[in-house]
């Protein structure tokens, strides 16, 4: 048999083994558990096996079946489909409450990013504080609709999973808890990140090479669509002093999602939330590849969600409909309103909260192309998928730019201080970020996004403005010296900035 | 239906072998520009090493090859990062070489080689732009005049100089040569407040040494040098272990200390914390029997125990090729090819010349560590199962893409590079998991802080890698330390250097370049060319 044969039988067969081995588990669910007995699995065997030859299929119903996730998909599958087929599976996903039965639940696993084994002891299938502890992705993303924000009682505590995995305490030198931000518009604001990256770390390479070049130091700004990010010193010896970068990390990868902007895509993001929040464990991060088993979290479910899976998640979250800004039918409140976005401005507020980013190009490709193991990427043969989002009734610049109105640098900034103490309010860094440093957070749907803070613990918008401090106490000492009339305008303005109603588009 | 059990269990255990991730090498020693061979007489049956490390200060590593009867060859760098290997010769040569090992011996910052020789050995003084000078005379080194198959070099505490170990093998000209007539070692210390070295210290009595490694064992300061030795040609021999107290002579670790007596065709030694106590491991290559070395008894003694077995590294016989035979194993290092936060095994395989109870047809391993840690074999399937006569052998980045290319030097035949393309082919390279490299400095005269140890910590993952010069089998690696971090991120680095003093952790990003320098709490970021640029 010739190599290319014997490959390809190989790969056949692995597949088939793939398949089967999925099967087993999905078709019939032989969870091992203190009362299953061996018969029962020996019976299941069988029964797999014979339904298997006689032809039965997955698409078949099956009485009683609590599952909500029946087949999980693999990219390419995905990738296949038409664009709302995607969404309306990714939409599915969004909104499925997960059962033990797909999978959810982690008792071997702790909420880690990396791969983490549980340390040894019982704990309940729902744990507040270490997770898991929703059922649903809209379980929290639902105010106003599917993908938004969550309110107080919707906060999640949320540390590294490694030293601490299994505690029982609100104390926060455990934890930190926070709110849950809305997802809207997260496909426009990943490619601004995206670019972002991209520019800095030209400026980065280009410092470089001319500094190997000319055999002399050069120093580089670090901008990128207007937002300065320090600067970056290169030396002939290819070495970078990085002391000066500034609201980003040292790889000069922007990172704009979480409340610290510590994940760069949203398919990191939701690997990470999938594992966290349900238990829901991916094939790309948690699978036999990087972890030897296909069951890493030991509930007995192989393989519960795969990379499709992820993508229809992904296409989702980035198709959901970006903020606008909505004016009150009062005429009073509208004029107020647009008085506010300019008292906004004056007080430099929009130093951090850019009312708009320049996008180059809309056009959504997932896999990201800045993935890191871990993560599904182009590199990996998955087929990119492309799609052009919605950019209906945003403003082009002179150079035909789409304007995000984010009203975010995409940048991390410290926020509070010894006189404004009230954002450092946490005890844990996260992911290398201080404890008083946080992404500016996007104010685009803020009128309908309340409550406010990373802790959610604010019940106005009023109350985080005059929190302010650290980097943003001018801003904050310029809003104070408003009038109290300016000052309700530029709440009022704020409260115009609204997630619109309706789904993925 | 029941013949249908076996066939679905295998096809399902076949998902969890593919675990082991192989990547995917591809040989370029036709287009590399590398045209060597390591040939000559029985004297020549072992050696064969290649030193990798970086003569010209461009961060890509070269390489300084083994002739033998042949020409040396040390060929510069040439490649672009993530492009195919490109070396070009440079006419610096020497005769009757049996390997080399890099290191800065005067602190200078240019990196010297030592070179191992049938003969005299000579020290190489680094000038910078990869040219050499011969040192004996200016560091007041004898060379001798043996034939010397090992190297290993530390600083001991408050020299200005490295202490250097010659490990020598059969002493050609005693009667009955070569039984029984094994060569004494040699141990430099040097002089102590002025240049170069005393006159040599006899290590005796020597066992026909073909690896010896200066290596910490206990983590107690100071490095213990570990003897590998061929049971082919000694009387009553065995392994050794010479215990090094400063201003004192070595000492021979006996039963006393626990020491246990291994007799084995001792031929390589790599070092690695496979356990994660914090203590070495080590694997010795033999013929048939491999050993993978663990304390048995906690640090406070030398002894030893074997855990080849347990692990499935015994890599006894050949893994393809048909032959049931024991294998030859020369060369092993540990590192992780696939970069998924387990470190690896390679080992260079090939009959000593013509042995009728060996292996013709021996390829090399590549063991890829499971999760399990438990390695499996995966050197087939990377495409690195050559069937020459390897000895000598590096795992480095020579194009600086992230992921380790392998060299091997065979004996009459040529040497061969591999590109590792990852997950990719060679038109298309792609990644596999995330990895850190890193360079460490310190002053001089230890700039390079040999003896120091690297700890890479990634969630509750912790690799530890002691900074060594030696072992392997007549050559190694100086470059860029390479740890694979599998789907981490963000990772945590800290040192203890040489004098035993902790750095703190420093917090690095994934995928990058770092230099990490004693008393500064952030690393210093390096930046290749980019792809497909640079290095010319």
């Amino acid at each position: 048999m010739g190599d290319v044969a014997r490959r390809a039988l190989m790969s056949v067969a692995a597949s088939a083994a793939t398949l089967f081995c999925d099967s087993f588990v999905r078709i019939f669910w032989c969870r091992p558990s203190a009362n299953a007995s061996i018969h029962k699995r020996v019976l299941a065997v069988w029964l797999v096996v014979g339904s298997w030859f006689i032809g039965s299929t997955q698409a078949e119903p099956l009485i009683g079946d609590e599952r909500v996730h029946r087949q999980p998909l693999v990219h390419e599958t995905v990738a296949a489909m038409p664009f709302a087929d995607i969404v309306a599976y990714g939409g599915h996903l969004f909104s499925a409450k997960f059962t033990i039965l797909d999978g959810a639940g982690r008792p071997g696993a702790t909420q880690s990013e990396i791969p983490t084994k549980r340390l040894s002891g019982e704990l309940p299938a729902f744990f507040r504080t270490s997770g898991p502890e929703a059922n649903a992705c809209d379980g929290c993303h639902n105010q106003p609709s599917v993908g938004g924000a969550g309110e107080f009682v919707a906060n999640v505590f949320v540390s590294d999973g490694v030293d601490d995995a299994d505690f029982d305490s609100l104390d926060p030198q455990f934890s930190n808890e926070r709110g849950t931000p809305a997802i809207h518009g997260a496909g426009l604001v990943e490619l601004l990140a995206r670019e972002m990256t991209r520019d800095l770390q030209a400026l980065r390479d280009d410092g470089a090479e001319r500094s190997r070049r000319t055999g002399r130091p050069v120093t580089v700004a670090l901008v990128s669509k207007g937002v300065s990010f320090g600067h970056i010193t290169l030396h002939p010896s290819g070495y970078a002093d990085v002391n000066g970068i500034d609201g980003v990390d040292h790889d000069l990868v922007i990172r704009p999602f979480s409340q610290k902007g510590v994940f760069s895509s949203l398919r990191q993001f939701t690997i990470n939330a999938l594992n966290a929040h349900h238990g829901m464990q991916a094939r790309e991060r948690f699978g036999v590849t990087w972890t030897g088993t296909a069951d890493f979290d030991r509930d007995g479910i192989a393989d519960e969600i795969r990379s499709g899976d992820v993508t229809a998640l992904v296409l989702f979250q980035a198709a959901l409909p970006f903020p606008v800004q909505r004016f009150s039918e009062n005429a009073t409140l509208k004029a107020a309103a647009e008085d506010g976005a300019q008292l906004f401005t004056e007080a430099a507020c929009d130093t951090c909260h850019r009312h708009a980013l320049p996008l180059e190009a809309p056009v959504f490709v997932e896999p990201n192309p800045l993935n890191t193991a871990g993560n599904l990427r182009s590199t990996d043969g998955a087929t990119p998928v492309k799609v052009a989002l919605d950019t209906a009734g945003l403003k082009r610049n002179d150079e035909g730019h789409w304007l995000i109105p984010l009203f975010s640098d995409l940048k991390r900034h410290r926020i509070a201080d010894d006189a404004r103490p009230y954002f450092a309010n946490e005890l844990l860094g996260q992911r290398f970020v201080g404890r008083d440093v946080f992404l500016t957070p996007r104010l685009w749907g803020a009128g309908t996004t309340a409550p406010y803070g990373h802790r959610g613990d604010l019940t106005t918008l009023r109350e985080a403005i005059l929190h302010h401090g650290g980097d943003a106490n001018t801003s904050r000492e310029k809003f104070e010296a408003l009038t109290e009339l300016q000052q309700a305008k530029v709440i009022e303005f704020l409260k115009s900035l609204q997630i619109p109603s309706g789904g993925a588009s | 239906m029941r013949a249908l059990f076996p066939l679905l269990a295998l096809l399902c255990s076949m998902q969890v072998a593919m675990a082991t991730m192989p990547p995917k090498m591809v040989e370029e020693t036709a287009v590399s520009g590398v045209e060597h061979t390591y040939t000559g007489p029985w004297e020549f049956y072992v050696g064969g090493g290649v030193a990798v490390f970086d003569c010209n200060g461009d961060a890509y590593p070269d390489m300084f090859a083994a002739g033998g009867r042949s020409e040396s060859g040390l060929y510069v760098n040439r490649s672009r990062r993530g492009d195919a290997l490109s070396f070009v010769r440079s006419p610096l040569t020497i005769d009757d070489t049996i390997g080399a090992y890099p290191l800065d011996v005067d602190g200078d910052g240019h990196i010297d080689l030592a070179v191992l020789r049938l003969g005299e050995n000579i020290l190489l003084r680094g000038r910078g732009n990869c040219r050499f000078e011969r040192a004996n005379e200016a560091w007041r080194f004898d060379g001798g005049s043996g034939w010397t198959t090992g190297f290993s070099a530390t600083w001991e505490r408050g020299k200005a100089w490295p202490t250097l170990a010659f490990g020598n093998y059969v002493d050609r000209d005693k009667p009955g040569s070569p039984w029984g007539t094994c060569e004494d070692n040699a141990l430099y210390r040097p002089n102590a407040g002025g240049v170069g070295y005393q006159m040599p210290l006899t290590l005796a009595p020597g066992f026909c040494s073909l690896s010896i490694l200066f290596s910490d064992w206990n983590r107690s300061g100071h490095a213990s040098l570990r003897i590998s030795n061929d049971r082919q040609y000694y009387k009553g021999g065995q392994e050794q272990l010479w215990v090094m107290t400063p201003g004192e002579m070595p000492r021979l670790a006996g039963r006393k200390d626990g020491w246990r007596k291994l007799k084995i065709w001792g031929m390589g030694i790599a070092s690695h914390d496979l356990t994660g106590d914090g203590h070495p491991e080590y694997f010795l290559t033999s013929m048939g029997d491999n050993k993978m070395r663990t304390l048995a008894q906690g640090s406070g003694r030398p002894a030893y125990q074997d855990m080849a077995h347990k692990i499935g590294v015994t890599a006894h016989r050949p893994h393809a090729g048909g032959e049931v035979l024991p294998s030859t194993a020369w060369h092993a290092q540990f590192d992780d090819v696939n970069n998924d936060g387990l470190v690896d095994l390679f080992i260079a395989k090939g009959n000593v010349e013509s042995m009728q109870d060996f292996a013709r047809r021996d390829p090399n391993n590549l063991l890829l560590q499971r999760a399990d840690l438990t390695f499996a074999e995966a050197s087939e399937a990377a495409g690195i199962a050559s069937f020459e006569k390897s000895r000598g052998a590096a795992l480095a980045d020579f194009n600086l893409d992230g992921l380790l290319d392998l060299v091997a030097v065979n004996r009459e035949a040529p040497l061969q590079v591999w590109r590792n393309v990852g997950g990719g082919n060679a038109k298309d390279p792609a990644p596999m998991g995330n990895w850190i490299a890193l360079a460490l400095a310190q002053d001089r005269p230890n700039r390079h802080a040999v003896g120091a140890w690297i700890e890479v910590r990634s969630g509750r993952h912790l690799q530890r890698k002691e900074v060594t010069v030696g072992g392997g089998h007549a050559g190694g690696v100086f470059s860029w330390h390479h740890f694979g971090v599998g789907v981490a991120e963000r990772l945590s680095v800290r040192i203890q250097w040489p004098d035993g003093e902790w750095g703190p952790w420093i917090r690095l990003f994934a995928n990058q370049f770092a230099r990490i320098e004693r008393g500064k709490a952030e690393a210093s970021l390096w930046l290749p060319p980019p792809v497909g640029k640079g290095n010319q």
